[in-house]
This record gives structure tokens, sequence and C-alpha cells, in this order.
């Protein structure tokens, strides 16, 4: 933080923010956060945030008191690569907010809500000793309360909504009895919780912040005195959790959330060092205390795995002796093939991290790492300050705790893509190595035997078209990001010409790996959305969604084609799409973004190596 | 602790807190006295003492602290 005082104090701005946002990522206390957010208010006076970015615009509703939050909340957004436009309603006029049409929120324009709210705003509990039907009962009109604000809120807005469950009371003058009477209030909650989980529509996110208050024990998530006196809904020893989660979930929201998980292995997923105590004297499982400990940090890593992070290895070492304790010991839960990429060998691990990302075709911001060694730690944050590099302490078993509180995998939904991601990953590698062995480029196209659906956006598709249009960075020419009722209502509007493309080859599945919208209007398409996953470029995917765009167009009697590509700092792939696929330059737009149009009749279409069927 | 010492810590809190490096303190320095004292900063300035002496405020010392002269007595109570 003193380095990061000397930069403002030298002018050094660019890098002070830079310094800022860096610190932020990594922070575990209340009182750094709050010195980190005095300086990012006069270091936002003297010079706004360097770069361009996502603008999201929040709209912070409270039913407690969330002066002391929106601080911490804008800065801690920022640091996940945000740009924040912040509104905070006065205390607990959320309700006014959301119902009148002229309020201030509604006004605003949000594109993300968070509706903060404790068990104080419950607008009904059950009676004293009321049976299990009453409860429920309440239970259903307490939800309906709440999701029909939410559902206000959306309708005015096209919001998406960030809402706070409920945590436990922190005093339970029931005793044991609320684990048995639904009257009870802590039973009560617990069933609210439930039956929100079940009924919020995809444009509800629920911050589940019982679930946090668990953790961390409701005695110390609720500070009485800061209620009492400020209506303080979270304690400051809480506050960054809290905060953080929030964030993460608006970052998951707008692309922001990591997406590989690169591990070392020696003392990070074993206990002991391989190349020197050799498979027989490395800990892990076999009933040992440590052993277990790094058994059990392996068990939550491949649920990450599952739920679609990948990972990745790391590691200073023979190659041979590396994957020999995934090859030859039982008590290993990771293998192999839960891996997208295995690097060991004696370069330097930022090097490596490099290669990863390239292989991978992500960001360096979308990998997180993590080594027992504070030493690798310190390089790669030095080297490759866009990679999150975990903070350990030296005991394994509080691996899991430390990897979860930062949040970096924050997922709103899940989509048969998740689940299989790690092995659409590996089927790409064999993919890249039969490039290698085929002589002519076309060839291997050929003989990949691809072929593809091509379709308008299907309701069934939604969740993975909406993850797309939200996630993708690189192959992105607008890059666009809608809610997932936006698409939908794309979806249903007859101006608008939709389509996705799924694909196939001999080496499996590739998935929904293309999305398209453009709007027609009297005989020109504008295209506003089309982007493609980098795991299938120059497989002429581009060329085949033209195709069938152009002959959709035909027969709608559009005459052109009307791209607009918009650059972005991640964006450079595409900046030669449109010229390359034959449409002419038309100008250049003050924010630098480039029209391009594209005759009907001058199109000509070319045979691709790859073929268009009704399904696959 | 000594008085002194208080007096030094609290007043490192308060620059800290402010960010004013140059804040003057003194016995009878209220909110009034002092730019940005508002109801959310006091909260704080609260937290950030509690961390600093290891001490815990109850409710009604939360709600109540009139000057600084009042704070530092309570702190010294405290530390007793």
């Amino acid at each position: 933080m003193q380095e990061l005082k000397a930069l403002i104090k030298a002018g050094d701005y660019e890098s002070a923010w830079q310094r800022l946002l860096v610190l932020t990522e990594s922070l575990v206390d209340y009182t750094a956060l709050s010195a980190l957010c005095r300086i990012r208010k006069k270091l936002g006076e003297s010079c706004a945030r360097p770069g361009s970015r996502r603008e999201v615009r929040v709209a912070v509703l409270g039913g407690a008191s969330t002066e002391l939050l929106e601080g911490p909340l804008q800065l801690v957004m920022e640091a996940q690569g945000l740009d924040v436009v912040m509104r905070c309603s006065d205390y607990n006029t959320f309700a006014e907010e959301i119902l009148d049409p002229t309020s201030g929120t509604i006004s605003f324009k949000p594109d993300v809500v968070l509706l903060i709210t404790t068990a104080a705003n419950m607008p009904r509990w059950p009676g004293f000793g009321d049976n299990l039907d009453m409860v429920n009962g309440i239970v259903e009109e307490v939800c309906d309360y709440w999701l029909r604000l939410c559902e206000r809120l959306h309708e005015t807005t096209s919001c998406e909504i960030i809402l706070d469950n409920f945590h436990a009371m922190p005093s339970r003058p029931t005793g044991n009895l609320a684990a048995k009477a639904p009257w009870t209030q802590n039973n009560f909650l617990m069933r609210v919780n439930l039956r929100l989980g079940e009924k919020a529509p995809s444009y509800v996110h629920i911050s589940d912040v019982a679930q946090l208050a668990n953790q961390y024990g409701v005695r110390h998530w609720h500070d009485a005195r800061y209620w009492f006196h400020a209506k303080q809904p979270v304690s400051f020893t809480c506050l960054l959790p809290y905060v953080r989660n929030s964030a993460r979930m608006v970052g998951a929201l707008y692309g922001c959330a990591a997406k590989c998980l690169v591990l070392d292995l020696d003392n990070t997923l074993w206990g002991g060092v391989v190349g020197d105590d050799g498979i027989e004297g490395i800990r892990i499982g076999q009933g040992e205390a440590v052993g277990e400990a790094f058994r059990a940090f392996q068990e939550y890593i491949l649920t990450l795995k599952q739920r679609g992070v990948m990972l990745a290895v790391c590691s200073k070492n023979e190659e041979a002796n590396a994957l020999a304790p995934f090859n030859e010991l039982p008590d290993m839960v990771l293998r192999r093939d839960d891996f997208v990429a295995f690097v060991a060998n004696w370069d330097s691990k930022p090097d490596n991290i490099v290669t990863i990302a390239s292989q991978l075709n992500i960001g360096l911001n979308a990998l997180v790492f993590v080594d027992d060694n504070p030493a690798e730690r310190d390089h790669v944050r030095q080297r490759l300050p866009e990679v999150r590099v975990l903070e350990l302490s030296d005991d394994p078993a509080d691996y899991p705790r430390l990897l979860d509180d930062m949040g970096y995998f924050e997922t709103l939904s899940l989509s048969v893509e998740d689940q299989v991601r790690t092995q659409q990953y590996q089927e790409n590698v064999k993919r890249s190595q039969l490039q290698e062995t085929a002589g002519d480029y076309q060839d291997y196209l050929k003989s990949l035997d691809q072929r593809a659906v091509v379709r308008p956006f299907e309701k069934k598709h939604l969740e993975r078209i909406t993850q797309l249009i939200n996630k993708s960075n690189q192959f992105n020419l607008t890059t666009l990001r809608l809610s997932r009722s936006q698409v939908e209502s794309m979806m249903c509007d007859d101006d608008y010409v939709t389509a996705y493309v799924r694909l196939v080859d001999r080496f499996g599945d590739n998935g929904l790996i293309c999305v398209f919208a453009g709007k027609h209007v009297s005989d020109v398409l504008h295209i506003e959305i089309w982007l493609m996953s980098c795991r299938v470029l120059k497989r002429n995917v581009e060329m085949l969604l033209l195709k069938h765009v152009v002959a959709v167009s035909r027969e709608r009697g559009i005459a052109t084609l009307r791209g607009v590509y918009r650059p972005t700092p991640k964006n450079g792939l595409v900046k030669s799409l449109y010229p390359t696929l034959g449409f002419t330059l038309l100008e250049e737009a003050e924010d630098e973004a480039q029209k391009y149009d594209l005759a009907i009749d001058d199109y000509t279409a070319s045979l691709l190596p790859i073929e268009v069927v009704d399904e696959y | 602790m000594q008085q002194d010492l208080i007096w030094e810590k609290l007043i490192e809190t308060f620059r800290d807190v402010f960010d004013e490096p140059e804040l003057i303190v003194q016995s009878q320095t209220t909110a009034k006295d002092v730019l940005d004292w508002d109801s959310l900063t006091h909260i704080q300035l609260l937290v950030a003492l509690e961390q600093v002496f290891d001490v815990r405020f109850n409710t009604g010392e939360v709600a109540g602290l009139s000057d600084v002269g009042a704070m530092v007595e309570l702190i010294e109570t405290k530390l007793a």
C-alpha cells in the first residue's frame, strides 16, 4: 500500500490504478479495504480509470443500511474488470423505488440491482404454534412478495437482480425446538430460502447470504451493536466477504469470472516433493492427517472441474515424476485426464502460464494460480499482474476454504457445456495433433469431417447462447452484452434474424459455438451480434454462418448486410473479419467503430469443409 | 497504556480515517469541527479504534461518544 501511495504522489496515475485494483483483488481485511476505498476516491478525483471496459449500471436498494457498503462494492466490482456507475437509494426505500415508475432507481436504468435485505424486512412471520400447512402458506406469500417486487423491477428496467437471502437469527429462544417446529423463526427462514431458490426466475440471482453467514458464524456475521445503531446488515469483520460475494455475482454476469485453475503439484496437491521423496514418500490420503487434507483439496478441485472450470498443472519437475502419482497412486482424486494442460518442466512459471493461456485461447485474467511457494507466487504476481494469484497459508487444511473465499469461479448458471468443457478442450488437443500431421490445411479441415447445425435461436439453447454473449471477448465484433430475457425477446421478434451454430467433428461435439443476431430494417440487415468461441477458430465456421445469413436474407428481401466492428482491448482478432469476408469499409466512426457493407448480390458462396445437417 | 500513547495512536487513527495527515485533534474536538466527520465516518472511526486498541465499544458507547476527550477516557478505562 505504501507503494501505491508513492505512485499517486509521483503522479503515475495509470500504474496507481493498476496497483490499486490488483491489491483489491487479493484483500483479506476490512481496514485495508476502507483504506483502499479512501485512496480510490482520491485517485478517482485526480484521474479517471484508464482503458475502456464494459460499463455496468448498478443500483443498490436496501432494506438495511447500505452506505458503508457502497464504496467497497464499487471498488471490488471495479477490481474485477468492470466500470461501475452506481446509484444508491436511501435507507429502506426499496419498495417505493421499485413500485414508483418515476423513482430515481427506475430513471437510472440499472443493468443490475442489488437488493440488500434482511429478516427485519420480512413482511410476515408465522404465528406462534402455526402448523406446517399454515407455515407453508406464509412461506409462499412471503416468496411471492419478494419475487413480485423483482418482477416489477425487471419489467420496468429489464435489469438482472441480485437478491440476498436470509441468514439465521443470532439467538434462538425456542432452542432445539426450531429443528422440528416450522413456525419458529429459523425454521421458517430456512423454508423461505429454499422456496426462493426454487421459484426465482432466471433474472433473479440469489446471493446466498444464509450460507455465507453459516460459514463465518451468524455471531460474527451479525454485529448487534451496529445493527441497533445504524441498521448495518453485516459486521465489519464480514463486510469484505459479503461485498466480494455480491461483486463476484455481478462479475459473473459480465464475463469476469476466471475460467482456468493453474495448479502447482508439490505441497499444493500432495504433501512432499515427488522428485525427492518418490511416489512412496509423498503424502496423499492414506488415513494420515496431512495426506487427508490434500485429498480433501483435490476433491474440492474435482468439483470445480465438474462444473466447468478448466484445470491445468504448472510444476517444476521432470514430467515423468510429475505424472507418476496420477498414474500410480490410488489415493489421488485427480487424474491426468482431469487436466486440459499439464506442464512439468524447469522453465519459469510465468512463461509456462503464458503458454497455457495461449494454448487454451483465454486471457491471462481468466487464470487463477495456486502454488504453496511464496517465491513462485510473487514471481507470477510481478511478471503477470493480470493473473489472479491465491495467497495460501502454511496449512493444506485451509486450502479449499481460501480458494472458496475468493470466489474466482462464480457462475450464475450451469449449462451442459460447462459439464463437458474439459472433455471438449482435450478433444481440441487431438485436433491440433491431427493438424500437425495433415499436410495441406484444407485437407486437414476435410479430414475433420465437420458437421454443423445452423438454426435461429431456440428456447432450449437460450442458456448457452446467453452465456456465450456475456462471456466471449475475443471473437466478438460488437461485445454487446444482453440478459437472458433480452435474448429471449430477440428470439421472438420477427424483425430479427438470429442464428446459432453447433459443430461436431470426428473427435467430438464442440457444442454451440457461434451466435449471430441482426435486425432487419427496410432492406438492410444490421448485424448486432456476431461472436464465436475461440475453440473453433479457422474452421471456416464464420464463412458457413455468412453463407447461411445471406441465404436467409435473400429470402427476406434484404439487399445489404451491414456490420460494425467495435474495437476493444480484447477483440483485435476480428479487426479484419469483415474485409476478409468481402465486406467494404463504409466509415470509421468517432468512437473508432468501423462500419462495413456487403451487397447480397455481390456475395459468392464457396464450397466449405463443413456439412450442414438437421441434427447430429 | 499511558494516556500519551493513547493520544498518539488515536490521532494517527483519526488522520488515517480522514486521510488528513495534518489533522489537529484535541480533547474538545467533536464531529462539527472536522470536515467529513459524519455518521458514516464515525462508524469507520470506531471500527478502526477498536482494532488499533483491541477494545470493544458497547452499543451505548457506539451511539453516544460526544467528543474526542470522552473517547480517550473510555479507551483508557477499557485498557486498564
